[in-house]
């Protein structure tokens, strides 16, 4: 089942609906997010960092359940966290701080792991790579950074290394406001955006800019297709660009040299989008408070979910291994809330007094499946292999001859024996023979 | 034959053939071992299964029925028999009977099987074979039962598998202890020692909860602690064993009670008075069995004791039998040879533990991951066993699949290093060829090896240790499957990691995989057939090597890089011909490389659904209209943007405004028409500067280096003008392509080439591509040998970039322009 969850800056929780049916399911209260700030956890459950007051020196981050409307966890990170992210498998969560640093908890004890200084400024997006291995953040600064996490826990290495990261994008002049990533592991491209109106797209395996697309307006959210044949760009003019990746583009259009087209229905800006590769769907988000759903093969609105009043910043699409109907969530809940509880608050300081947890790791163990089978058959097999071992005409050939010196062996040993009694016989015969005159003479 | 009628009297003949009557004295020589053929007609006719279906009669059914009570009657009469011999043939047969009966026969008399079973295990005086027979008859039944879901005899199919019968939980630690006393007394064959450890493995999920897990853990990891303690005296300094202490047992909490409730110390000391053998037995099922615990299933998340299991391996690999200088040696020498005879052993299951810690953490190794990439690559430096060296590429290939492009950046040089000495050393068999043969199939490898020799040269220098005559001892003979294993991981490698940061690694790499595949199929096609005079390995091994050294091949086709792979030709060849090879996996392999690489000669970037259709606004004009039409121009597969912007060429040269677009078309184009745009703009942005000097350099500083023999100073500069901080890559990647011009230096004598050459030496940092035991100057008298005898060719070379430079050095830069890969692929 593939929801949509989308949640927004004013207080409207998160919305969640069914992106087939349309259906709205439960709604998770009390969230305010800011942009890159709601994240589902591994599809295991939500979280969202909150930021109420713009001006606060703290913030905090809160989980939710799928199961449950109130907020289950809350953790107060030290500074205050607006983008975060997870990996893939929902182990980690990473949180961009507004001084630049980035965090790195471990989700299952709520640790604080890593904590490195990567931008100037406050860290507006991060994302994963597809293999989660790499992790790319971009800032108010401008600056798009490229890490290897493998290096960020490698301590040894980064003493050698003049910087941490593997790449840093310098070319945009101000804040980043969105980053979208490809497909192709170490060969993906990145696209990022910026409010110096620009989206521009990067080579991974190269480590600098492709292209550099202008656009009439700042944009604020970027969706790659699946095809990598273009990409869709949200303006605050409230248009939806569409920009050339690999589809051609005539230098003689409207908006500028790439841009193919675009798609409008509204006149408020855009402010996030998501595309969903299952039926071409592009998801946008504005401020007006609406989600629509295009149909990028028609190019129309098929679906429009209505979130809030206040502007939408974040939409995810979160595949289900689950149904989320609000009947059965009661009796699955009672069995995932268990696992659900074990996830601790985040911590705010990296903690390494406790030396005994940070040797230890909260796994869960891989699910082998053990095919039953019947032995019987094999074990007729093994066992008339070692009676037939031992039963073969050679081994028994062996054994006969062994056998046959034993014997022989015993014989001698016999005959040895004999040989000796007999001479013993002999002496004692002659002993009581000779002794008993001897004896008489003596007694006589 | 399909005849189900006949089924009956089938059965019934059967039990009339093989079946001992109870009152005949069994013949073990005949009957017995007929059995197996009875099982087998019992199977495939399933004629135990008294199948209901609707064709069948009534008739029939009740016949049948008849004939499987029989056959049970006579199997629990055997069963009943006081002799042992027919006991054991009744009680294996029920066995079968137990998985090859129908459902509701099964139901209604499991409960009697059972009951008979069971009163074959208690008794103390049966025979050894009905004991173990009744057992696995018994798994049988349960195995049956375990199908059942509402019997609830799943739980029971666990205490089976720990073979007590009674109800485990109860007796926990009875188990526990009795399986721990076997293992620590180290007296029962390996494979009775596996099986009792996964047993014990096992133990825990009959509880099935967080802290027993963690507790047998934990207490397995002490046990083998203690015993390495007393095994490793003398070989290792005495504070390994208080760190590894320390890391086991949290300060301030308490011991657990010893592994199955003996000190482990007694059992260890029982059993070095007993013999003098050192206890690997006890040790590596013990190990075995963390591996067990680590990859199976458990109910609930764990706490694993990462840090002290790495901990363990490190210390086990450590280990090499060698005295620590800081130690007096009071071992002698006996005990000395005891320890290192048994430590292959050792070091085999602590690798294999390392794999299950990677296979059970997946991504949560993560914090970890710097820790065991130090351990392996330190070992594999020192490691020279066979078994052992596959071992550590197959961990190389986890890390490098489960840790991502992150991993590969920084994994990459060990790899290669490894692979490039394994593979170049003399195979196991004749059929490797020597290196010079190789020169007029292909010229570029042989520079490439001098290079890599030189270079092994100087970093034994700069580093002053390792003599090259021992480095050289170590690797003079690879076997050929360490070799498939070197081929499979670069193969990954060259998948996962090829994209980026590999420029100073990946023309030594392509070169060496074509050289290997080449080398490989030179003698026709390996024999996959079973020979029946071979054993089974043996016979395949060779069309194993050729298949990994194709697979690598098609890998560094297919990887990304900047230029058109330099051997494709060679390597299309190859593919064709494998193809022939019908009937093979190699055969089936080569017809999909070839398929693979169809994509890589005509490169597609294709729309999702009808894109076109919708977008194009028809004044876009009409000869954009079929993109998806294959460009072949297109030599750069990994610039997907390239095909497009290539077609849309002359109208972006002719829109100025635009100076990042045509830096993209200048990727393609050369660097020296980008100097002429570029003084014809001067308006450009500083970004496009940067940029245009980033392209532009390697070729540039590339005629520089090999034109003067200076490089260091012309190319310092230049770093500063780099955007971004790779320089170092730069420098070797230029490196990597000057032996073609090295070549064409060679023709003013052998003394300025050799200036080159030492020159390339002192740039080429990165690239420090080990090539052990190769010497420094007959490795170069072969090759200036084999260049000059190869420099008629240089003008239809292999390479791009012998192209560029001799011609560069001509100074005809106009020309250059043209000297695209295009011209390449025009001569292979």
């Amino acid at each position: 089942m593939n929801v949509v969850i989308a949640s927004s800056s004013i207080d409207g929780g998160i919305g969640c609906w069914d992106l087939q049916t349309g259906a709205e399911q439960l709604r998770y209260k009390t969230c305010a997010s800011p942009p890159h700030g709601l994240a589902s956890i591994g599809s295991s459950f939500l979280a969202c960092s909150q930021l109420r007051d713009p001006s606060a020196t703290s913030g905090h981050v809160l989980y939710w359940s799928w199961s449950k409307p109130q907020a289950q966890v809350k953790s107060f990170p030290a500074e205050p966290i607006k983008p975060i992210a997870a990996n893939s498998e929902g182990s980690y969560i990473v949180g961009g701080g507004s001084s630049g640093d980035i965090y790195f908890w471990e989700v299952a004890t709520g640790r604080l792991l890593k904590k490195w200084h990567a931008h100037y400024r406050a860290v507006t997006c991060l994302v994963f790579s597809e293999d989660d291995s790499l992790l790319i953040s971009g800032s108010e600064d401008g600056c798009v950074r490229v890490w290897s996490l493998f290096m960020i826990f490698d301590d040894v290495r980064q003493q050698q290394a003049s910087h941490l990261y593997e790449y840093s994008f310098t070319e945009h002049t101000l804040r980043v406001t969105d980053i979208a990533m490809g497909y192709g592991g170490g060969n993906a491209i990145i696209v990022s955006a910026s409010e110096d109106r620009t989206c521009k797209v990067w080579s991974l395996s190269r480590g600098r800019l492709l292209r550099n697309v202008v656009f009439p307006s700042i944009i604020d959210a970027i969706a790659i297709d699946s095809g990598e044949h273009v990409f869709y760009a949200g303006g605050r003019d409230g248009k939806i660009y569409i920009a050339a990746l690999n589809a051609e583009s005539s230098p003689s259009n409207n908006y500028g040299l790439h841009i193919i087209g675009s798609l409008t229905d509204q006149s408020k800006p855009v402010t996030c989008m998501a595309y969903s590769a299952e039926g071409n769907l592009l998801l946008s988000g504005s401020e007006d408070g609406m989600i629509r759903v295009w149909d990028m093969k028609t190019k129309n609105i098929v679906r429009m979910f209505r979130h809030s009043k206040g502007p939408v910043n974040n939409i995810l699409i979160v595949r289900l291994s689950y149904p989320l109907n609000r009947s059965e969530s009661k009796v699955q809940a009672s069995s995932r809330r268990h696992e659900f509880s074990l996830h601790p608050p985040l911590e705010k300081y990296a903690n390494s007094s406790d030396e005994d947890i940070d040797n230890k790791t909260i796994i869960t163990l891989p699910d082998t499946i053990d095919l039953p089978s019947y032995l019987s058959s094999q074990l007729i097999n093994d066992h008339i292999k070692q009676l037939q071992q031992q039963g073969s005409s050679a081994a028994a050939e062996m054994e006969v001859k062994r056998l046959k010196l034993d014997g022989q062996r015993s014989m001698e040993m016999f005959q040895q024996l004999k040989k000796v009694y007999d001479n013993l016989q002999e002496f004692c015969v002659n002993e009581l023979l000779d002794g008993q005159p001897m004896d008489g003479s003596k007694g006589n | 034959m399909y005849d189900v009628g006949l089924k009956p009297s089938m059965l019934r003949s059967l039990i009339r053939q093989y079946l001992p009557a109870a009152n005949q004295p069994l013949d073990l020589n005949t009957s017995c071992f007929e059995l197996p053929k009875l099982v087998s007609v019992l199977q495939t006719h399933r004629l135990l299964s008294e199948l209901d279906s609707h064709s069948v009669g009534p008739k029939l059914i009740n016949a049948w029925k008849l004939a499987v009570d029989d056959w049970l009657g006579c199997l629990l009469s055997l069963l009943s028999s006081d002799m042992s011999d027919k006991c054991w043939v009744g009680i294996c047969l029920l066995g079968v009977t137990c998985q090859e009966c129908s459902n509701q026969r099964f139901l209604t008399s499991y409960s009697v099987w059972l009951d008979k079973l069971l009163s074959h295990i208690q008794p103390p005086s049966e025979s050894q074979l009905v004991k173990i027979a009744s057992c696995t008859s018994l798994s049988d039944l349960l195995t049956r039962l375990a199908r059942f879901p509402e019997e609830g005899a799943a739980s029971l199919l666990y205490t089976l598998i720990t073979f007590f019968p009674a109800s485990i939980h109860h007796s926990y630690d009875k188990v526990e202890a009795a399986i721990a006393s076997k293992i620590l007394s180290g007296k029962y064959s390996t494979i009775t020692l596996k099986k009792l450890g996964y047993c014990l493995a096992l133990l825990p999920k009959s509880k099935g909860d967080k802290d027993s897990w963690s507790l047998m853990m934990q207490k397995i990891l002490i046990s083998i602690n203690d015993h390495l303690n007393e095994a490793f005296q003398g070989v290792e300094e005495e504070a390994k064993s208080d760190d590894a202490r320390r890391l086991l047992v949290t300060p301030g909490k308490d011991l657990p009670s010893p592994l199955g409730g003996h000190t482990s110390l007694e059992s260890g000391s029982y059993n070095r008075t007993s013999s003098e053998r050192l206890p690997t037995a006890t040790i590596s099922t013990l190990m075995f069995c963390c591996c067990k615990m680590l990859t199976s299933s458990y109910p609930v998340q764990v706490t694993a004791p990462v840090r002290s299991i790495l901990a363990l391996v490190e210390r086990l690999l450590t280990v090499d039998g060698s005295l620590p200088p800081t130690m007096l040696p009071f071992m002698n020498s006996v005990q000395r040879e005891l320890i290192c005879s048994e430590l292959p052993v050792l070091h085999a299951y602590s690798l294999e533990l390392l794999i299950a810690i990677i296979k059970g953490m997946r991504r949560q190794l993560l914090p970890h991951s710097a820790y065991v990439v130090r351990v392996v690559t330190r070992y594999f430096k020192i490691c020279a066993l066979p078994e052992l060296r596959i071992k550590l590429y197959s961990i190389i290939r986890m890390l490098l699949l489960s840790m991502g492009v992150g991993m590969a950046i920084y994994l990459a040089p060990d790899v290669i290093d490894n692979s490039f000495s394994d593979l170049n050393s003399p195979g196991g068999e004749d059929f490797e060829i020597s290196p010079v043969n190789t020169g007029p199939v292909l010229p570029q490898p042989s520079n490439r090896k001098r290079k890599h020799g030189t270079k092994t040269g100087s970093v034994e220098k700069q580093e002053g240790a390792n003599p090259k005559g021992g480095e050289s001892n170590i690797h003079q003979m690879t076997p050929i499957n360490v070799k498939v294993a070197a081929l499979d991981s670069l193969e990954l490698l060259l998948t996962v990691g090829s994209a980026s940061k590999s420029d100073s690694w990946r023309s030594s790499i392509d070169s060496l995989v074509i050289r290997t595949a080449i080398n490989s199929c030179k003698r026709g096609w390996g024999n996959v057939e079973n020979n029946v005079f071979l054993p089974n390995e043996s016979a395949s091994l060779w069309a194993d090597f050729q298949l990994s050294s194709l697979r690598a091949l098609l890998a560094s086709f297919l990887a990304p890089a900047r230029v058109r792979p330099p051997y494709l030709s060679q390597g299309l060849e190859l593919f064709r011909r494998g193809k022939q090879e019908a009937g093979t996996k190699l055969g089936q392999f080569c017809g999909y490389a070839l398929f693979a690489l169809e994509v890589l000669i005509h490169p597609r970037a294709l729309p999702l659904d009808d894109f076109y259709s919708a977008y194009h606004n028809p004044t876009d004009g009409a000869s954009n209209r079929f993109p998806e039409n294959t460009y072949s121009g297109s030599q750069k597969q990994n610039t997907l943007f390239f095909s497009a912007a290539q077609r849309t060429d002359e109208g972006a040269i002719k829109s100025h405004n635009d100076d990042l677009y045509n830096k993209w078309l200048e990727n393609e184009h050369n660097a020296v028409e980008d100097m002429k745009d570029k003084t014809s703009r001067p308006n450009d942005s500083s970004l496009a500067n940067v940029l245009e000097v980033s392209e532009q350099e390697p070729a540039a500083a590339n005629a520089d280096v090999h034109m003067r023999g200076e490089d260091e100073m012309v190319v310092q500069p230049r770093r500063l003008e780099e955007p971004i901080p790779k320089s170092q890559e730069i420098v070797s990647a230029k490196v990597d392509k000057s032996p073609p011009a090295v070549g064409t230096n060679l023709e003013g004598g052998e003394i300025e080439s050799k200036k080159a050459l030492s020159a390339s030496d002192s740039l080429n940092d990165i690239d420090h591509d080990m090539l052990s035991g190769v010497n420094k100057v007959d490795d170069f008298d072969t090759v200036s040998r084999k260049t000059s005898s190869t420099l008629p060719n240089v003008e239809k070379g292999s390479s791009s970039m012998a192209h560029l430079e001799s011609e560069s050095s001509m100074d005809s830069f106009p020309n250059i322009v043209d000297a695209d890969p295009d011209t390449d692929s025009d001569s292979v």
